[in-house]
């Protein structure tokens, strides 16, 4: 008898590891495993079976039905970890996947791109390099007062840049600030000093537009005030400041240039990049690449910020942040800045 | 203005210095250089001839032959100058010699006659554009045949220099005030300007300055003269500085403006009516002819030199045609003077004519100038007019004669100056501070210790040198800036503010910029004539700043809203495409702008439903008592130079208009059509649902982006905000504003900060290209006014809780925010434990009948919802749903 259970067992095991190990397929696998081992699989009925043996044989039924149970879940674990294998490997092997489908077509709609304006990208660039030198960032208006944009700064009423060629008036006495020098004598009053600040902002003249000259364009002012300024400090800030603008060394180079708001004033000059100070056609063969107006603030602009000359000192220059765009990105046509069109602005 | 090297080398030994090394020194030292040109240069071979025969070509009536004697032979060549005569010198160019011009002679025929060379005028020779004539040699002392460059010394250097880098400098408008600067730079003596002459007793004329804007007048009378052209030395020279030569009077006066830099005047004698010389204010009415032939109307702000019978010259402009130097002249009156900057430059320009003189005296010229040009043109003249005589005295009237101002001194101190500059003492001793000031006829009274007493020479002080400060500039570009050595400023570190706005713009931008996926566009402070009609905006002055002096009428406005500018920017691109999409149906473009618009202050007196509208919620400063919490509260969120700057233009009397940053977005999608006539495409709901929540979807990104609780847009037309409703008809500042499809921008305190729109169909049907378009602004620093959102850091909840949805039928009319809204607070009211009403979305039935499905989210912290509990919600929420639409319905109908 204990032969005949015995062989059952066997027969069992044997039909059940073979048809795991053929098993074509994991659900195919799955239904065997259940067949097998389910609650009322063939296995599992067998297991239940010891109730019905002989107590004598119990126990060695139980150890025998036990160990077959064991024997058909390894098969059919080792067949599915082959199975399993198998799909790694084919997924592995299957080289028909394309991953350079744009995004747009795999997700059914545009992929939308914005773009910041490369003027508002360039002032956030510089405007970094300042605040990280301590440089206040102040915002001033557009419409002007008369003594700020002019009085304040040195530059009386005879003055050509007062002229109606220069500047847009309004109706009422104000006008569209020329630049944003206009800010020294509002930074003068609204900060204790010693200070160091930069204004940068929409500036207006009044002229004919064309591919290098634009009514409406932005500069960045920057004013320094302490004890004491000289030319030496002056050199030094734009050294450093335009050198961590342009990304390089700079050398600069100051000749004379008239300013009423500045005494000495300067017409700043970079050396070339392009030929690197031996001339090119860049540089009109000077070497030198005319970047930036400054000077040492003149006493009367000081008076009429509130602060007595004999105590106070201080730096301004005047950067033009459209031409720093245009330099930066081959721009042709400064009028392209303002113009609102895509096909121009999707570059940046 | 052109410097001649030639010529400031006859008063500063320029021997050894290299022209073009010069051209950089000097624009480090003095002015900027723009251009170098070598004048006269590439002439060799062409030689000094004498006409010695002319006759009439036989082929030809315009040609002659003309015999020319060069010394060792002579030839004959064909010439169709006018002016060829016999007896004439002029430069004779051989076969083989190539011009700078570009002209290569040959060994030729002309018309059938052998020419074996030619006979030049200026043009040829590359000196002028003048090609009229021959360039007449007569006078010229050398033998025929002479190489041309031999005989004349025609050969110079011309710098151009900028002139916006000299206009503080009025002693830099004559070539003898740039010698000076150079002898000073390159440490040599300058030798003194020629004004000795033999005077003349008695008043030239009777001469009488009735006004202060004529500080001097020097005035002398030249007898004996014979008009004549002037040798060809000095009509080149004159050439080559711009001036066109006339006669030998005409020209002396032009060669000592352009030496001394002060213009001059030469009135024929015979036509000085009267006897008599008035320098006044034009009398209003009064006429002029000028040299020109043109006449001038006057007004009492113009100075005119007037006669015994009426206006002769305007003054420091330009002369009188009537008294003009003729072939005939023989007696002339000189008029040397200084005139006040400011009126000729006025003059100058409300007539049009920018000369050369009006240019020079623009500049505030030194009256001590007048008289020694006086005299420099006396000896000049006597040299070109060997028969003449002066025969007057040199009259000198005016409040300067009368009076001289005192000389102007600067005090200072070699420390002081030094230290502007960042150099030691060793580096520039004060005895080198001394010989530079005084190389530049600066008077220097050095005091032991350093202190200076600076005596400012007459040719500085009238605009240029005021202050120690100016001396610090002298000092600096002698020594040469490029000495100076770098110093890093000592001042103390400070946080470094940024204004709030700034802050949130740059957020702003990344937020549109890359979640959104708009781009950024910076556009024109004015807005367009034509896009403003096409908006309806009617009444253009309203409310606005307007430009007295516009580009274009067109844009004589400024901006009082970021739409109008954004709108036509969208239409654009929808016309053109984006550059990376055709422009079809479908094409997107979503844009904003982060700018400041103007709102005049005296704007108040519009009534304020208009003014709501138009300042969005901007807080009425102006009106409000300074010790209104809201202003104050709206002031405290400002930087500390924008608060000033409010402040400013609330107490000024003349106040800036305010200037608010706004947010503009306008998006559209592009409809089809797109034929003439298709622009009235109606846009499906769908289209501007979308096109609308694209608007409104940046605008709470914005938000969110500045830590903000997110807005809630409520429509304008729902009947429950009816007094923010603008004004009845469509207006000039909200035509482009759909009256239904709109909604008001709110924060949680209810206030309007913006607003969010379709545009009317009208303005859309205006557009050039099919398209649905939204626009949203709003204000920026009252956006940053609002509280942030509160956050706070819970643990997720426990329960999960759970939803039911309804579907309710809904009114026309009717918004889904005001169900949700109205059912939240019926649940709430009644105890129920919904946590929020949320839209799912809306079906409209081929009737136009439409249904809402809504989900209500339920939650009790502790524990979970019994289905008992979620049912009776949905009950409440069905009856409250049905009953909301039905008093949307009632309340819009009424």
């Amino acid at each position: 008898m204990a032969v005949a259970w015995q062989d059952e067992l066997d027969a069992v095991r044997d039909r059940w590891v073979a048809a795991a190990a053929q098993a074509p397929d994991l659900a195919g696998l799955r239904s065997l495993e259940v067949e097998a081992l389910g609650k009322q699989g063939e296995v599992t009925l067998l297991v239940r079976k010891v109730g019905s043996i002989p107590p004598e044989d119990r126990r060695a039924y139980g150890a025998a039905a036990a160990a077959v149970k064991g024997q058909v879940e390894q098969a059919i674990e080792a067949r599915r970890q082959g199975l399993e294998r198998a799909e790694v490997e084919a997924e592995l092997a299957d080289n028909s996947f394309d991953e350079t489908v744009p995004a747009h077509a795999a997700l059914g709609r545009a992929a939308r791109l914005g773009h910041s304006h490369p003027l508002s990208q360039v002032q956030a660039e510089v405007e970094a390099v300042f605040t990280s030198m301590g440089f206040h960032v102040l915002d001033y208006p557009e419409v002007e007062s008369e003594f700020d944009n002019f009085e304040a700064l040195n530059i009386p009423a005879w003055h050509p840049a007062r002229e109606m060629q220069d500047t847009f008036w309004l109706e009422g006495g104000h006008l569209l600030r020329t630049h944003t020098s206009s800010g020294q004598v509002r930074a003068m009053h609204a900060f204790r000093p010693p200070f160091r600040a930069i204004f940068p902002g929409k500036v207006y003249r009044y002229e004919a537009t064309d591919a290098s000259h634009e009514h409406t364009f932005h500069q960045l002012e920057g004013l320094l005030i302490d004890r004491h300024v000289s030319v030496g400090h002056l050199l030094d800030s734009m050294r450093t400041l335009l050198s961590a603008i342009l990304k390089r060394d700079v050398e600069v180079r100051l000749r004379p240039g008239y300013f009423p708001f500045v005494e000495p004033g300067f017409e700043l000059d970079v050396q070339c990049q392009l030929c690197g100070g031996s001339g090119c056609s860049a540089c009109k063969q000077s070497g030198w690449l005319e970047l930036l107006p400054c000077g040492l603030v003149h006493p009367q602009v000081l008076r009429a910020g509130g602060l007595n000359p004999a105590e106070w000192q201080g730096w301004a220059f005047g950067l033009g942040l459209s031409r720093l765009v245009m330099m930066r990105y081959q721009v042709p046509d400064v009028r392209l800045l303002l113009s609102g069109d895509l096909r121009w602005l999707s570059q940046f | 203005m052109i410097v001649s090297w030639k010529w400031i080398s006859q008063w500063v030994d320029t021997q050894g210095v290299d022209p073009l090394e010069f051209a950089k020194r000097f624009t480090c030292t003095v002015a900027e250089i723009d251009g170098v040109h070598h004048w006269g240069h590439g002439l060799q071979g062409v030689l000094v001839g004498d006409v010695i025969g002319v006759a009439p070509h036989p082929n030809a009536d315009k040609l002659r032959l003309a015999t020319v004697d060069l010394g060792e032979r002579q030839v004959q060549v064909v010439c169709g100058a006018p002016d060829l005569r016999l007896g004439m010198r002029v430069p004779f160019v051989p076969p083989g010699v190539k011009l700078p011009s570009g002209i290569e002679v040959r060994d030729g025929e002309v018309r059938g006659i052998k020419s074996p060379g030619m006979l030049a005028s200026e043009a040829d020779l590359g000196l002028s554009d003048d090609h009229s004539g021959l360039l007449s040699l007569d006078g010229v002392q050398a033998p025929a045949g002479t190489e041309l460059t031999q005989a004349v010394d025609i050969e110079d250097v011309l710098y151009e220099v900028d002139n916006k880098s000299i206009t503080h400098r009025p002693d830099l408008w004559g070539q003898y005030g740039v010698a000076r600067e150079v002898a000073a730079m390159l440490n040599k003596p300058l030798q003194p300007l020629d004004t000795h002459v033999n005077l003349g007793t008695g008043a030239p004329v009777d001469v009488a300055v009735e006004t202060p804007l004529c500080p001097r007048y020097c005035c002398a009378r030249v007898a004996g003269l014979t008009t004549a052209p002037s040798p060809v030395g000095l009509r080149l020279l004159l050439r080559r500085l711009g001036v066109r030569p006339i006669s030998n009077v005409v020209d002396a006066t032009n060669l000592v403006m352009l030496e001394t830099g002060n213009p001059l005047h030469a009135f024929d004698a015979r036509y000085v009516r009267g006897g008599k010389i008035r320098v006044r204010a034009a009398l209003p009415g009064e006429v002029v002819r000028t040299l020109d032939g043109q006449d001038r109307s006057l007004v009492p702000a113009d100075l005119v030199i007037a006669d015994g019978e009426g206006p002769v010259a305007l003054a420091g402009v330009m002369g009188g045609g009537d008294s003009e130097i003729r072939d005939d002249t023989r007696e002339i009156i000189l008029e040397a003077a200084a005139f006040d900057a400011a009126t000729v430059r006025k003059t100058a320009m409300r007539v049009g004519l920018r000369t050369e003189s009006s240019a020079r005296f623009e500049k505030a010229l030194d009256p001590e100038l007048a008289h020694t040009a006086a005299l420099r043109f006396l000896r000049t003249l006597l040299d070109l007019c060997p028969g003449a005589h002066v025969a007057s005295d040199l009259l000198d009237a005016g409040d300067f004669a009368r009076q001289r101002p005192p000389t102007r001194v600067i005090v200072s101190h070699c420390d002081y100056l030094r230290s502007r500059l960042g150099v030691s003492k060793t580096e520039m001793p004060d005895a080198w501070i001394v010989h530079c000031l005084k190389g530049l006829e600066f008077g220097v009274d050095p005091q032991p210790g350093g202190e200076l007493a600076v005596r400012v020479p007459t040719f500085r002080a009238t605009k240029d040198i005021h202050h120690a400060e100016d001396l610090v500039e002298e000092l600096g570009r002698h020594y040469g800036y490029h000495r100076i050595a770098s110093q890093a400023p000592l001042i103390p570190s400070r946080p470094a503010y940024t204004p709030g706005t700034r802050l949130a713009e740059r957020k702003i931008r990344a937020a549109l910029t890359l979640q959104q996926g708009l781009c950024e566009v910076l556009l024109y402070g004015f807005d367009h004539d034509g896009q403003r009609q096409r908006l309806g905006l009617a009444e253009p002055g309203l409310g606005r700043m307007a430009l007295r002096n516009a580009i274009s009428r067109e844009q004589g406005l400024l901006r009082r809203n970021l739409a109008p500018n954004l709108i036509a920017a969208v239409e654009q691109n929808l016309l053109r495409g984006d550059g990376k999409e055709a422009p079809r149906e479908g094409l997107f473009v979503g844009l904003f702008e982060l700018g400041r618009v103007f709102v005049p202050v005296a704007g108040r007196e519009l009534p304020q439903a208009e003014r709501d509208a138009l300042d969005l919620g901007l807080p009425d400063l102006a009106s409000e008592p300074e010790s209104d919490p809201l202003r104050q509260a709206w002031l405290s969120r400002l930087g500390p130079e924008m608060q000033s700057a409010v402040q400013g233009v609330l107490a000024a009397d003349n106040p800036l208009p305010l200037q608010p940053i706004r947010l503009g977005v306008a998006v559209g999608e592009r409809l089809g059509g797109g034929a003439e006539g298709a622009k009235r495409t109606r846009p499906q709901k769908a289209v501007s649902q979308r096109v609308l929540a694209e608007a409104v979807a940046a605008v709470q990104s914005a938000v969110r982006a500045l830590g903000k609780a997110e807005l809630t847009v409520s429509a304008a037309a729902d009947g429950t905000d009816p007094e923010q409703l603008p004004a009845a008809a469509p207006d000039w500042a909200t035509s482009w504003r759909h009256p239904q499809r709109c909604g008001w921008l709110r924060g949680a305190d209810g206030a309007v900060i913006g607003h969010v729109t379709l545009l009317h169909p009208d303005v859309r049907h205006a557009l050039d290209v099919p398209a649905e378009v939204a626009v949203a602004e709003l204000n920026l620093e009252a956006l940053l006014a609002l509280p942030d959102a509160a956050v706070s850091g819970q643990a997720p909840a426990r329960h999960p809780g759970a939803s039911v949805d309804l579907t309710v039928p809904v009114a026309a009319g009717v918004r889904q925010a005001a169900v949700c809204t109205a059912v939240l607070a019926d649940l709430q009211a009644a105890n129920l434990p919904a946590v929020a009403v949320r839209y799912l979305y809306e079906y409209e039935a081929p009737g136009g009948a439409r249904s809402l499905t809504l989900r209500v989210d339920c939650r009790i912290s502790e524990r979970s919802l019994t289905s008992a509990e979620l049912e009776a919600v949905l009950a409440a929420a069905r009856l409250s749903a049905e009953r909301h639409s039905w008093e949307g319905t009632r309340r819009s109908a009424s």
